[in-house]
């Protein structure tokens, strides 16, 4: 080697920006250039003849290092290794290294020559990366949603924890798969047609709208779900489906409309008593007169007694009979409610409550309303006929509400107690009271307030709990607003657990 | 049709507050040759009463009215010592309310409408009956007693529905049995118990005292 060839390689080494280190066999530092002083903080002269393993490699390391030096040392191929340096204010540096062994000439002793290559920073974006991926994925599979994405070809390329739980499958099984096997046949149709448009138009029917769909579950089960989907440009177009199972939820509702239904019928069916029953004897009135006016004539023609006159007094006679008819049938209208065999059975009366409550709060003017539930658990079973009962807290709980539309305080608390062989069903609110003439008249047919009020609630609330030998009573309070509430007796028969 | 007719100056009072079935009865009452004074109200009549000619007569009240009511009237009349039959009339067709105005004297209801041919036969049974008097019958009662003996457990049955205020119709829903069937045992029941009417059934229930 010539000399100029020797400056040459010392200038290579002082400007090259990748640390480069020379060690002589027992490990000791022969060279250490600037890259390798900017690096760790140390000058050449500090380190030149001390052992990297002494000072610069992490105790973790050491044993690891030694090997790949071994290794370098007795054989000619070049070995790589990653290791950290410790810098000489107490940081440290990832680095990745190259080794290759010298053999000794005339002019050198045998030694190693290690390139390294910094690459602590790109190694932390690295991990910083694949950190959030996993991060990413626990949210995926945290969420009570089922999240599923796709490619545009409907291939699925993940399917997340709640997607196993709420579909029956094992991720493996349907990862590759088209998302069509998630899907009951009549969907997959659909499905494709949309995307088909989607691809086409860039019309997003089903993309960022929630909409109803009905997916299918392994076991071949239907579920109703609602699904939406986002889509995202990654080197290729990606779906992502946010599936929620809402079989329970409709279950809910399914439940709550028919009962809202039955309250209705017999809604209807009580107001059309209570009002027979209070033009009843308006009725019958001139009912009466008529047929005793007509029942008069009559009995003067038979006085008379011709043969026409006999005849004309059987049809005032018959005439009598219609009327009477006449009355016959709102009589029967009024005792259809009144005398209606109830359908009473065991029920749960918190159970009953508050479905009726439920019912009852749908809608918007139960917006903003403050509700409070107080169910005892000593209320227990009793017999009773339920979709009355509901019709009763139903009609208690609207007109809470209702009395609550103006006030700025809107709290409705709704109790359930049992005491000395009795159960209480309390309705609370902070609404405007009873106003003064209607409390002389509360449970009479007819009393409202209301613009568009029947004013038949608690008339049929107090017949239906009349007839479960009960007693129902609304008062104002002490503070704002006013309590309903009604008490039905607990016979012997019923099997409560006891208090 | 005599049965129709009126005793001879025999007279009716009668005490509706609505003045169509006032003139009404009265009409029908007249026609049947029965001597008629109306009352708007019970207040109207005790108002009157020191000048009535109570021989002969007997009282037609309606059971629901405002101010002093027919059951109250009669509970008055008893308490004042004035012998008048009553016979209540309801509106609503309320048993009830007439098994406990019969409990307190009354010797019949009617059911409003009624026919010529009800308030007569009702009129003619007021007058012939003997007055709430001092004692009971025994042998009318022990005879009674006989007779509802006899009845089978179902007429039994729709004797205690009818006394509580059934119509046929619910008598059927709560027995589980046809309309139909219903009026053979009312029939048989009434032919046992020698009851020309339903309120004479009301009456003889009351008198057994299978009604509360
Ligand atoms: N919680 C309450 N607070 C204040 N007033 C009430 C309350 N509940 C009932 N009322 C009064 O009693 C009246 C009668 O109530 P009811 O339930 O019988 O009929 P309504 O609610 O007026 O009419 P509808 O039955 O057609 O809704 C009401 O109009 C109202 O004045």
């Amino acid at each position: 080697m010539t000399k100029i060839d020797r400056s040459l390689l010392e200038d290579i080494l002082e400007t090259i920006d990748a640390p480069v280190v020379i060690l002589a066999t027992d490990g000791g530092i022969l060279r250490f250039n600037k890259a390798c002083e900017r690096l760790t903080g140390y000058s050449a002269g500090e380190v030149v003849g001390r052992k990297v393993w002494d000072f610069l490699i992490l105790d973790e390391e050491i044993g690891a290092v030694r090997s790949v030096f071994e290794q370098t040392r007795g054989d000619d191929t070049p070995t790589h290794f990653v290791n950290y340096w410790k810098t000489k204010n107490g940081g440290r540096r990832l680095i990745e290294w190259s080794n290759k062994k010298v053999e000794a000439t005339k002019v050198y002793q045998a030694c190693i020559i290690a390139t390294g290559k910094d690459i602590t920073e790109a190694r932390s974006q690295e991990k910083a990366l694949s950190e959030s991926k996993a991060f990413l994925r626990s949210i995926v599979d945290a969420s009570p949603v089922a999240i599923i994405t796709t490619k545009d070809t409907g291939e699925i390329l993940t399917f997340s924890r709640q997607a196993e739980l709420s579909f029956g499958y094992d991720w493996a099984e349907v990862i590759g798969n088209n998302v069509r096997m998630l899907m009951p046949a009549y969907e997959q149709s659909r499905h494709d047609g949309f995307i088909e448009r989607y691809l086409e138009s860039g019309e997003g029917h089903i993309i960022g709208k929630a909409r109803p769909v009905t997916a299918l579950r392994r076991d071949g089960e239907e579920m109703p779900v609602i699904l939406h989907v986002s889509e995202f440009q990654d080197d290729q177009r990606i779906f992502v489906a946010f599936i929620e199972d809402v079989t329970e939820q409709r279950k809910t509702e399914r439940r709550l409309a028919e009962t809202r239904d039955q309250l209705q019928h017999v809604g209807r069916l009580g107001a059309m008593g209570e009002i027979a029953s209070s033009i009843a004897h308006e009725l019958n009135q001139p009912l009466t007169a008529a047929a005793s006016l007509v029942g008069a004539v009559s009995l003067t023609l038979k006085k008379a007694d011709r043969e026409t006159n006999r005849e004309t007094a059987q049809l005032l006679d018959d005439a009598v009979d219609e009327i009477r008819r006449a009355s016959e049938i709102i009589r029967n209208m009024r005792e259809f409610v009144r005398k209606r065999k109830t359908a009473r059975s065991l029920y749960d009366v918190n159970k009953v409550v508050e479905d009726a409550c439920k019912v009852a709060l749908i809608g918007a003017d139960a917006d903003g309303v403050c509700v409070t539930t107080d169910f005892s658990p000593k209320a227990g079973e009793m017999l009773l006929d339920r979709i009355q009962i509901q019709q009763v807290v139903t009609n208690l709980v609207r007109n809470a509400v209702d009395a609550m539309k103006e006030t700025p305080q809107r709290e409705l608390r709704i109790s359930t107690a049992r005491q000395n062989g009795y159960v209480e069903v309390r309705v609370e609110d902070t609404g405007d009271g009873i106003s003064e003439e209607i409390e002389k008249h509360l449970f009479q047919p007819f009393v409202t307030s209301k613009e568009d009020g029947t004013g038949i609630g608690l008339s049929i609330s107090k017949s239906i709990i009349d007839a479960h030998q009960g007693e129902i009573f609304g008062a104002n309070k002490d503070s704002t607003g006013c309590v309903f509430a009604f008490r039905l007796p607990v016979s012997k028969n019923d099997l409560i657990p006891g208090p | 049709m005599t049965s129709s007719l009126a005793p001879n100056n025999a007279s009716v009072f009668l005490v509706d507050d609505d003045l169509a079935v006032r003139r009404g009865v009265a009409a029908l009452l007249a026609a049947a040759d029965y001597a008629v004074v109306s009352f708007e109200s019970a207040e109207a009549f005790l108002l009157d009463l020191p000048e009535l000619e109570l021989d002969n007569a007997a009282m037609l009240v309606d059971v629901c009215m405002p101010g002093i009511q027919g059951l109250e009237l009669q509970e008055q009349l008893k308490a004042q010592g004035v012998a008048l039959p009553v016979i209540v009339m309801t509106a609503h067709g309320d048993v009830a309310m007439a098994v406990r105005a019969m409990r307190s004297g009354a010797v019949d209801f009617l059911e409003k409408p009624f026919t010529a041919d009800e308030v007569s036969s009702a009129l003619t049974r007021a007058f012939s009956a003997e007055l709430p008097a001092a004692e009971p019958n025994e042998s009318l009662a022990s005879d009674l007693r006989t007779r509802f003996e006899a009845l089978t457990p179902r007429e039994t049955e729709v004797y205690g529905e009818i006394v509580a205020g059934a119509t046929s119709k619910e008598i059927a829903r709560a027995l589980e049995i046809s309309p139909r069937t219903v009026e053979v045992h009312r029939q048989n029941l009434m032919t046992k118990m020698e009851a020309g009417s339903i309120a004479e059934l009301v009456r003889m229930a009351v008198a057994l005292g299978i009604c509360d």
